[in-house]
């Protein structure tokens, strides 16, 4: 396992990725929602309804080769499914989503080491202009 | 069609002009005699859904034009938290309770579509309001109801809130209810009325309020997916209910042609059981009312054709996604936000609207594409008309999610709030071009704006009893 005991739960490096180019990485207990350990950490990310409605908070998976990960554990086909453990059903997304590695992260908690592309463009890859 | 529908047991009551100590005006007609010119307007403007690390916040702009700051956001009301999209609010108190000498059109109530919180606002200096009251989302979950929209007031102090879903964003949603200390009092209706909710409106002395539909929460709040349309979960209905009761007496599917019926108005004298409703989707007004047998009825009364674009793969509909009626109940007007127009219809004969007049600016048809340099790149969207009828003023934000979709820009460059001056005798709109508010220019980052109300009543929030 690459995350490492406490006495309130297992944590793992959760590096946040934005379309800028710039990236953080934050310490993320399973008992604790991704939303959660980023605004522990002053880090502001987009959300709106926090129980799993809307989607505002939405990340992409990019891969679970956080930075403590051993190189052991790293499998370049980790699902959502793998990595995180919701709290609550991710009812903004819809079954085309989850496979393609969209998260909300108000309801998400890690149960791996993990890279996320977060920031209000995510959002917004949910869906297209269906008349264009 | 009926007649206009003038209730003949229903009796004016001549000596309540004099009488009245409540809030609001005695009468439509008294609101366009003694409202003042608006030199004022709240404006819910939001951060939710961008970068911006900065709440939601309710925008104080300066309509007068003999100011100094006239076209500028003069205060900003910020909210305590982050991410609940402000979207439609209401009065504490309106019209409806002219006759209630102990109340005063004070309170905005103004929630979060998003986050489900409602805030109170005391609006006593009407330049610089003040966040009073709080009503917390987990408050609001205990009955089972989320995504408020709509506020009115109850005759009598309460308020009433339309909710578009259950506590996770699925359906059923329902009406909740607020006690004059602003605190939950319940649900209004006994749960299982309706499925999907959006805008009501009420005509006290029919005894009649009517609901429209949007779709669940979880469907509308990512954003449009088309599929979702041909999977039933968008609405297509409108609910009459007994407004004293509170329960559904008759419900009218509108059909293919009445997809997303979003806003909807009562005209505004009492008497009438006339109203329209615009399918937003469908880009058709209905117009409906009750006949002598008291049965409602809907038609089209006017459908907005979709237009080709050079870059679109299919006709591009207009999106009708505002309606309103002018305050003397001549006029009806709207926006087809997709296309880039406002528009007025004659509906002094309600079955059958006449166009009057309309405006070609911003959205993707749009003649005119910037206001003093500035790049509209949205179309009009939320209206509201001045109390006389001769200005109508418009912003450009949709909802977070569905502007990213159709206008990326907008949430990058931020709204702007337009005007057009309003010739009521002659039925033409011309755009004021010196007016233009920049929500681009707010010191947080650009925002996005959606609903506007006048401090003392407007043409969506006052209903008379």
């Amino acid at each position: 396992m690459s995350g490492h005991s406490n006495d309130r739960s297992s944590s793992h490096a959760v590096t946040l990725e934005w379309p800028d180019g710039r990236t953080r990485t934050i310490s993320a207990r399973e008992d604790e929602t991704v939303l959660e350990a980023a605004d522990r950490a002053d880090i502001a990310l987009p959300h709106g309804c926090l129980t799993g409605a809307c989607g505002t908070c939405t990340g992409r998976l990019l891969g679970n080769d956080g930075p403590s990960q051993a190189a052991g554990d790293k499998d370049p086909d980790a699902t959502v499914e793998d990595i995180f453990a919701y709290q609550r059903r991710p009812r903004a997304l819809k079954d085309r989503h989850r496979t393609e590695g969209y998260v909300l992260l108000c309801v998400a908690s890690p149960r791996a080491d993990c890279r996320i592309a977060v920031g209000s463009s995510v959002q917004s890859e949910l869906v297209e202009n269906p008349w264009k | 069609m009926s007649d206009a529908s003038t209730n003949s047991d229903a009796e004016p009551d001549h000596d309540h002009e004099q009488h009245h100590q409540g809030p609001g005006y005695a009468t439509p007609q008294a609101a366009i005699e003694e409202g003042e010119r608006e030199k004022l307007a709240y404006v819910m403007s939001l951060y939710v859904g961008t970068d911006v690390d900065a709440p939601d916040f309710v925008a104080v702009v300066d309509l007068d034009p003999d100011s100094d700051t006239y076209c500028e956001i003069v205060d900003r009301i910020e909210l305590p938290n982050r991410g609940d999209e402000l979207h439609h609010f209401g009065w504490n108190a309106c019209s409806s309770s002219c006759h209630v000498e102990e109340l005063e059109r004070r309170h905005l109530i103004v929630p979060g579509q998003r986050s489900s919180r409602i805030h109170v606002i005391d609006a006593k200096d009407r330049r610089n309001p003040e966040l009073e009251t709080v009503i917390e989302p987990e408050e609001v979950f205990e009955y089972d109801l989320s995504a408020p929209h709509t506020v009115h007031c109850i005759p009598d102090g309460e308020i009433l809130i339309s909710m578009l879903g259950d506590a996770d964003g699925e359906l059923p949603g329902g009406f909740l209810e607020l006690n004059e200390d602003f605190e939950i009092e319940g649900r209004w209706e006994p749960p299982g009325e309706i499925e999907m909710n959006y805008d009501y409106w009420y005509q006290p002395r029919q005894n009649v309020m009517v609901s429209s539909e949007w779709a669940a929460p979880k469907t509308y709040y990512p954003g449009f997916d088309l599929d979702d349309v041909e999977a039933g979960k968008y609405g297509q209905k409108l609910h009459f209910w007994d407004w004293e009761d509170g329960t559904v007496e008759q419900t009218i599917d509108l059909g293919e042609e009445g997809l997303i019926p979003l806003e909807v108005r009562f005209l505004h004298t009492p008497e009438s059981t006339h109203g329209f409703v615009g399918a937003a989707l469908s880009s058709n007004i209905f117009h409906f009312w009750r006949d002598d047998a008291g049965e409602y009825h809907a038609e089209k009364a006017i459908d907005f054709e979709s237009r080709e674009h050079p870059d679109w793969e299919m006709p591009v509909p207009g999106l009708t996604t505002d309606i309103l009626i002018s305050m003397d109940d001549r006029y009806l007007f709207g926006s087809n936000w997709l296309h880039g127009e406002v528009w007025m219809y004659d509906i002094s004969d309600p079955a059958n609207p006449r166009r009057a007049d309309s405006l070609s600016v911003g959205g993707t048809f749009g003649d005119v594409q910037e206001v003093q340099d500035r790049e509209l790149n949205a179309g009009p969207q939320m209206i509201q008309l001045s109390l006389d009828g001769e200005r109508l003023y418009w912003t450009t934000s949709l909802f977070s999610s569905w502007d990213e979709q159709f206008y990326p820009e907008e949430g990058e460059q931020g709204s702007v709030m337009l005007k057009a001056d309003v010739d009521s005798r002659n039925g033409t709109l011309e755009l004021d071009e010196d007016f233009l508010v920049d929500w681009g220019e707010c010191p947080e980052g650009p925002a996005r704006a959606h609903e506007i109300r006048w401090p003392d009543g407007d043409c969506t929030s006052d209903v008379w009893q």
